[in-house]
């Protein structure tokens, strides 16, 4: 037998949610993804009847109603490779609108710990998405989603919008290379969003990111344990819900 | 006669944020000489509530013009034995402007370690040795009628150049005799708990721990000469204490009120009392309440604490200090890690937020014990934990013991707040501790889910997510504490 692999595929996002058991129909239509197990937490504990989907590798995506409609939520992954495998079963798994509740770091002095971040443009600084698609591919968020979400957001808190820059090196974001990303037009960073507006945008399924401030890299604040920091994270949750509730359902 | 009970402008503990409540020491202090003598002038005067500074505390003072002036703090959680330095540099000042002023100091330390406080403080005129109502009555008594306080019980003062001290005077048996604190003399409108909790006050109805552990710092509220006075448990019955918390809810307009006896919880018939008081009173509508308790009675009176929310009780304290069966019995504790365990996951069900205290800075522990003891704190899982330093304070039964190894040496106690390590231990330096306590910290309040699961939570009442959110906000003053930069008391 050759040691070179034959099938042209080792396993498909369908192959995935066949082995977890998965039927047609078991997510609801919209999704609202976050990275961190506990803010997916706080998102379930919104939903009425949540079941569990399934859990596969620690991502576990729960379904259940919100004001008569189902809605699916989970942990998405925290970098772009599990952002990427995730968002790919939520899209093979029939979710038609993504909304990524994430956090991020800001690249403004005037932005702070606890604002959001609307991103309008995705600026790709990962590896995994030259899995997918070639280099001149620009993903992108709804507009309309995005513009909806930006001025709902904005009735009750301080929000940006702008591009985002994902990355794959925490510890190597130094001033050269952020700098560079701040003049394609980046206001924030982070380590998810451009893998998960790639995946939906090939599955043509509409996507938006909202997501809380958690540091900033222009004052080298970091409010990761920051009481602003959950305050908005709690408040992301509610207005997210709030939103679907006036915007969607 | 013109007593002023003196609080200068301290700090509070570094965990606490902004953190005030009237001096419940002098507040029933102030009670009784008012009902043995009306015709007395009393003042409280709070320069910690009213933000006042040295100076004009002394302009204060000067208006009044006592002829006594009361310092001193029965509560440790107003800043440890630190407070004992704010009271001594404030006594300096009084007795430099006002020589004739007599000072006269009682409480934590001043009660168990006269000999040292007078020795070093010549500005202090008597030392209360022991619990301070009666003698403090007498003394002044005695002052005004120009007797011999020699004849005092329960005194302390220098005589012909010698520190002499009274009979040893026994404990009151029935703390039912002592009237209310005089909380109309205090600013009432002016306290604050946890930054957050406005219309706050603490409560101190019974005296005592039967636990009595060895290294336990309430020893310093007690005569030295008597080796079981803090296991001696006292304490006021149900319906004083409900009678109390009405009055501040009613009359001074209070809505939580920490109850700081060493152990609330210690009479399940008194316990059984109150809550049927306190649910016959609607406290849960008007003044919500807080105790420290002991684990083993929790877990006896597991129906009550069913009954909790609805009397207005919101948060519950339990103490482990050390986290295996082997140290609790080391150090006496007389209670289990499980029995700790169960009686958070029992408060959580029924709502109460919980505190954990625990201790780090004992004689044997190392880094690996250290270490090995945040994580069965972490897995008991608190609400809140308050962490405290070793600090063997004089009246302690490991006092001696410390002070033979000259690992302690009785100072000005400027940083003996329990926030900074006073003492090394076997295997490991002040700092070395100071660093893992300020990692344990960090760890304690930084841990993914524990934060949401208490700052969200729908079960807990907002006092308690908004004392979670106080102690959150500080965790970097206890660190700072920790590692001795900082001063908070």
């Amino acid at each position: 037998m050759s040691n070179l692999m034959q099938r042209p595929i080792h396993i498909t996002a369908e192959d995935l949610l066949q082995s977890v058991q998965f039927k047609k129909g078991d997510f609801g239509k919209i999704a609202l993804i976050s990275g961190q197990p506990q803010r997916a937490q706080v998102c379930l504990n919104c939903l009425k009847n949540p079941v569990k989907n399934f859990t596969f590798l620690g991502y576990t995506f729960w379904t259940g109603e919100y004001k008569g409609k189902k809605i699916t939520v989970g942990n998405g992954g925290f970098y772009a490779p599990d952002s990427a495998f995730t968002t790919e079963m939520l899209c093979a798994g029939g979710v038609e609108v993504i909304i990524r509740l994430g956090s991020c770091g800001a690249l403004s002095s005037e932005i702070n710990i606890g604002d959001f971040i609307l991103a309008d443009k995705i600026i790709r600084g990962e590896g995994t998405t030259s899995y997918y698609v070639d280099e001149s591919f620009m993903p992108k968020v709804d507009e309309r989603l995005t513009e909806r979400l930006a001025k709902f957001f904005s009735q009750e808190a301080k929000v940006f919008k702008g591009g985002v820059w994902t990355t794959d090196a925490l510890l190597r974001e130094t001033k050269e290379v952020v700098n560079s990303f701040i003049q394609k037009g980046a206001i924030a960073v982070d380590m998810v969003t451009s893998p998960l507006v790639t995946v939906a945008n090939l599955y043509q399924r509409k996507v938006a990111v909202v997501s809380v401030v958690s540091d900033n890299l222009i004052t080298g604040e970091l409010g990761f344990n920051r009481i602003e920091f959950f305050d908005s994270q709690e408040k992301l949750v509610d207005l997210a819900f709030r939103f679907l509730e006036n915007e969607l359902l | 006669m013109k007593i002023l009970f003196l609080q200068p402008n301290l700090g509070a503990w570094s965990t606490f944020g902004r953190h005030c409540a009237p001096n419940i020491g002098q507040a029933q202090l102030a009670g009784l000489v008012r009902k043995k003598h009306p015709q007395y002038l009393l003042k409280a005067l709070d320069c910690r509530a009213l933000g006042y500074d040295d100076k004009t505390m002394l302009s204060e003072i000067e208006k009044f013009n006592p002829d006594i002036v009361h310092i001193g703090d029965i509560l440790h959680t107003t800043g440890g034995a630190a407070v004992v330095y704010r009271y001594n540099e404030a006594a300096k000042l009084v007795k430099e402007k006002f020589p004739k002023v007599t000072i006269v100091a009682s409480g934590l330390v001043y009660a168990s370690a006269p000999k040292e406080i007078l020795g070093r403080n010549p500005q202090i005129d008597y030392c209360i040795m022991g619990e301070q109502d009666y003698t403090f009555l007498e003394l002044i008594e005695a002052l005004e009628q120009a007797k011999d306080v020699s004849k005092v019980a329960g005194l302390s003062f220098r005589k012909d150049g010698r520190i002499v001290l009274t009979n040893y005077r026994p404990l009151i048996s029935d703390l039912d005799e002592l009237p209310l604190p005089a909380y109309d003399l205090f600013p009432m409108d002016k306290y604050v708990g946890h930054t957050y909790w406005k219309g706050y006050v603490e409560t101190w109805n019974s005296r005592g721990c039967p636990a009595g552990c060895s290294f336990c710092y309430e020893w310093s509220q007690f005569d030295t000469r008597s080796t079981a006075d803090l296991k001696f448990f006292r304490a006021r019955s149900a319906k004083l204490v409900a009678d109390e918390l009405e009055l501040l809810a009613d009359k001074f307009g209070m809505k939580v009120v920490c109850m700081m006896d060493d152990c609330f919880n210690v009479s399940r018939r008194r316990m059984e009392e109150f809550l049927e008081e306190a649910k016959k009173r609607n406290f849960a509508q008007k003044i919500n309440w807080m105790f420290l308790g002991r684990a083993p009675y929790y877990l006896r009176d597991l129906d009550l604490i069913k009954e909790f929310r609805s009397a207005g009780c919101v948060m519950a304290l339990v103490g482990i200090e050390v986290a295996t069966d082997e140290e609790l019995q080391e150090l006496g504790k007389g209670i289990t890690v499980e029995q700790v365990k169960e009686t958070v996951a029992k408060l959580r069900e029924n709502k109460v937020a919980s505190i954990l205290t625990w201790m780090m800075g004992f004689e044997n522990d190392d880094e690996y014990r250290i270490k090995k003891r945040y994580e069965a704190i972490d897995e008991i899982d608190p609400d809140i934990c308050a962490l405290q330093y070793l600090t063997p304070m004089p009246g302690a039964p490991i006092w001696p013991k410390y002070v033979e190894r000259g690992w302690v040496k009785f100072d000005d106690l400027k940083t003996w707040d329990f926030h900074h390590p006073v003492v090394p231990t076997k295997h490991l330096s002040r700092e070395q501790i100071g660093n893992l306590g300020a990692w344990a910290i960090r760890e304690f309040y930084s841990k993914p889910g524990r934060i949401e699961r208490v700052l969200y939570s729908k079960d807990y009442h907002p006092l308690a997510k908004l004392c979670f959110r106080d102690f959150m906000q500080n965790v970097n003053r206890f660190e700072k504490a920790s590692k001795h930069e900082e001063l908070y008391v």
